[in-house]
């Protein structure tokens, strides 16, 4: 027990005085992170909608391919980009590789399924007669996506604070694409695994917490504006 | 027209091989509950997953209304003109709310007159209705009943119900529909005063529902000339206008001969037997009186009166058993 209680000691610590690299590295993850959300997001949460009010062929497949995505491992993800980004690669050219760019790419891999898997769901759980009413109202495709969105919008924001649940607490795709570059790549998932690879147990705690703080702060707004849209 | 359609979520099967379909005519499918009215227009307004099969605006049996102000609703996929048309239909209806007001705060009758302002709004040549009154108080319903019918005339349309009174009311054809399939098609009067067979005659109820045009009134008496004969009843039809008679056929009371005994009816006609049909423990006797009516007898009294075939009889009927709606 004195073990452990040296380490919270450290870790508050480091906590209390917040130097400028903790700074670096939580401004970073939220940058990266939330980037990663929002544009997965913008692709997500239309792509779910359009699976979810349906009428065009290969939905069945998308619709898997996007379940298969929500659990998609991220060091794959990861490994996926490596190639594609890397030097002799496909997309080597854009010299993005180890850059914060292309973390947001990965991740970004990562919330689309996210995204539009929640989606998708919130828009089917939908009652019967609310579908029932949006295909007799016969509206062009557009307009159905933008009411059954509207009517599930509580969802929305499940989906938005579920896609940045996942990337901010994923570790293998940004360790892979970023690099854990110090001051340049370097996000609390990848600090907290090189603290501890370092056994620099207090920092990696302190990094740790403020993990804990983002996520539960990110968390209790959306869902706030989730209970907040609800229908009376 | 033919439609089939296997639907596995409620488990019934529609087997409708042909049915008549006129532009311009407004058609009843009349059924008991369970016997695949909806699934049948379900199936027409393409909602099953297939084609779709008439070019149709469609009210589903539970209009839905979605989040934002009851006039968003109203005009949702519509055009300003026809949106316009809707918010009169809607006045015409007795929505008298507030369109500003969320769509959540209004009330079931509420809901459903709105739905039916919008969809009567949209330009499709076919107008499908399930059940569009079902949401109203019984004393909203005969007005709105007559509204509707109003502004449906001249188009076409199908109209699902199991309430005598709104298939006379609306209807000009009907269609009796049990077990998933069309057993009569035939005008409204024709269907509920000579069913084809005891199963519909079960299924309509045995009922008069009588054509013709309102007479003069007097004080609260309507009276609906049907040809040569008149029939008085309850109701303040416009005079002139088309109108209905509805009355029960217990509610005739048959007399062999040209004489009717002494008693408080007023409706007196006297006709020929048309036809007698035995239904479970009771008899439904078709007369033609210059028109067709109804009359339901037990065996014992059928045994009495010595009835066959081509009989002369008198029927009567109180005029406070005939309700009279203005179609």
């Amino acid at each position: 027990m004195e073990f452990i209680g040296e380490v919270l000691s450290d870790a508050l610590e480091i906590l209390t005085s917040f130097g400028a690299e903790l700074w670096a590295v939580t401004g970073l993850t939220l940058a990266v992170s939330g980037s990663a959300t929002v544009l997965g997001a913008l692709i997500g949460i239309p792509l779910g909608t359009s699976l979810a009010v349906g009428g065009f062929r290969g939905r069945g497949a998308i619709l898997v391919a996007v379940n298969t995505g929500m659990g998609f491992p991220p060091v794959l993800a990861g490994l996926l980009l490596l190639l594609l980004l890397w030097s002799d690669g496909p997309l080597g050219a854009w010299g993005l590789l180890f850059t914060p760019a292309a973390m947001v790419m990965a991740q970004t891999l990562l919330a689309i399924p996210i995204a539009a898997g929640v989606t998708a769901a919130t828009i089917q759980a939908l009652p019967p007669s609310a579908h029932e009413q949006l295909a007799a109202l016969r509206l062009t495709r557009i307009k159905k996506g933008l009411v059954a969105v509207g009517e599930a919008r509580a969802g929305m924001w499940a989906a938005v604070a579920a896609a940045f649940g996942r990337v901010v607490a994923e570790v293998g795709a940004v360790l892979i694409i970023g690099g854990n570059i110090k001051g340049e790549t370097r996000v609390l998932t990848t600090a907290i695994v090189q603290e501890s690879r370092q056994a620099r147990f207090g920092e990696a705690v302190a990094l740790g917490i403020v993990l804990l703080v983002i996520a539960l702060a990110v968390n209790g707004l959306l869902t706030w504006l989730q209970w907040r849209g609800r229908p009376s | 027209m033919s439609v089939t359609a296997r639907y596995p979520a409620d488990g019934s099967i529609l087997d409708v091989s042909e049915f008549h379909l006129e532009e311009g005519e407004r058609l009843i499918v009349f059924g008991p509950n369970g016997s695949g009215k909806t699934t049948f227009l379900r199936a027409l307004a393409g909602m099953l997953g297939e084609e779709r099969q008439l070019d149709a605006a469609y009210l589903p049996q539970h209009p839905y209304l979605f989040r934002g102000s009851a006039g968003w609703n109203l005009g949702l996929g519509l055009t300003d003109e026809q949106a316009a048309l809707a918010g009169q239909f809607a006045r015409r209806f007795g929505l008298s709310v507030q369109l500003e007001r969320q769509a959540s705060q209004l009330s079931g009758g509420e809901r459903q007159r709105l739905c039916l302002a919008r969809t009567l709004a949209s330009n499709h040549p076919w107008v499908l209705l399930d059940e569009p009154l079902s949401a109203l108080d019984v004393s909203d319903r005969a007005a709105l009943a007559a509204q509707l019918a109003h502004a449906l005339s001249g188009r076409s349309a199908i109209i699902v119900t199991h309430d005598r009174e709104e298939a006379a009311i609306l209807g000009e054809r009907m269609a009796v529909m049990v077990g998933g399939r069309i057993l009569q098609e035939g005008s409204v009067t024709e269907v509920f005063s000579l069913p084809a067979s005891e199963e519909i005659a079960r299924a309509v109820g045995t009922a008069n529902v009588i054509s013709g045009f309102a007479g003069t009134a007097d004080e609260s008496l309507a009276r609906v000339v049907v040809g040569d004969s008149v029939i008085t009843g309850m109701g303040t039809p416009p005079p002139g206008e088309p109108c209905r008679a509805l009355f029960g056929a217990e509610a005739v009371t048959l007399y062999r001969g040209r004489e009717a005994g002494s008693g408080s009816a007023v409706n007196h006609w006297t006709g020929r037997v048309v036809a007698i049909r035995e239904s479970g423990r009771l008899i439904h006797i078709s007369v033609d009186v210059g028109f067709l009516l109804v009359a339901l007898l037990t065996p014992g009294s059928l045994e009495a009166l010595g009835l066959g075939a081509g009989s002369e009889v008198t029927a009567a009927v109180k005029a406070t058993a005939v309700r009279v709606v203005a179609t």
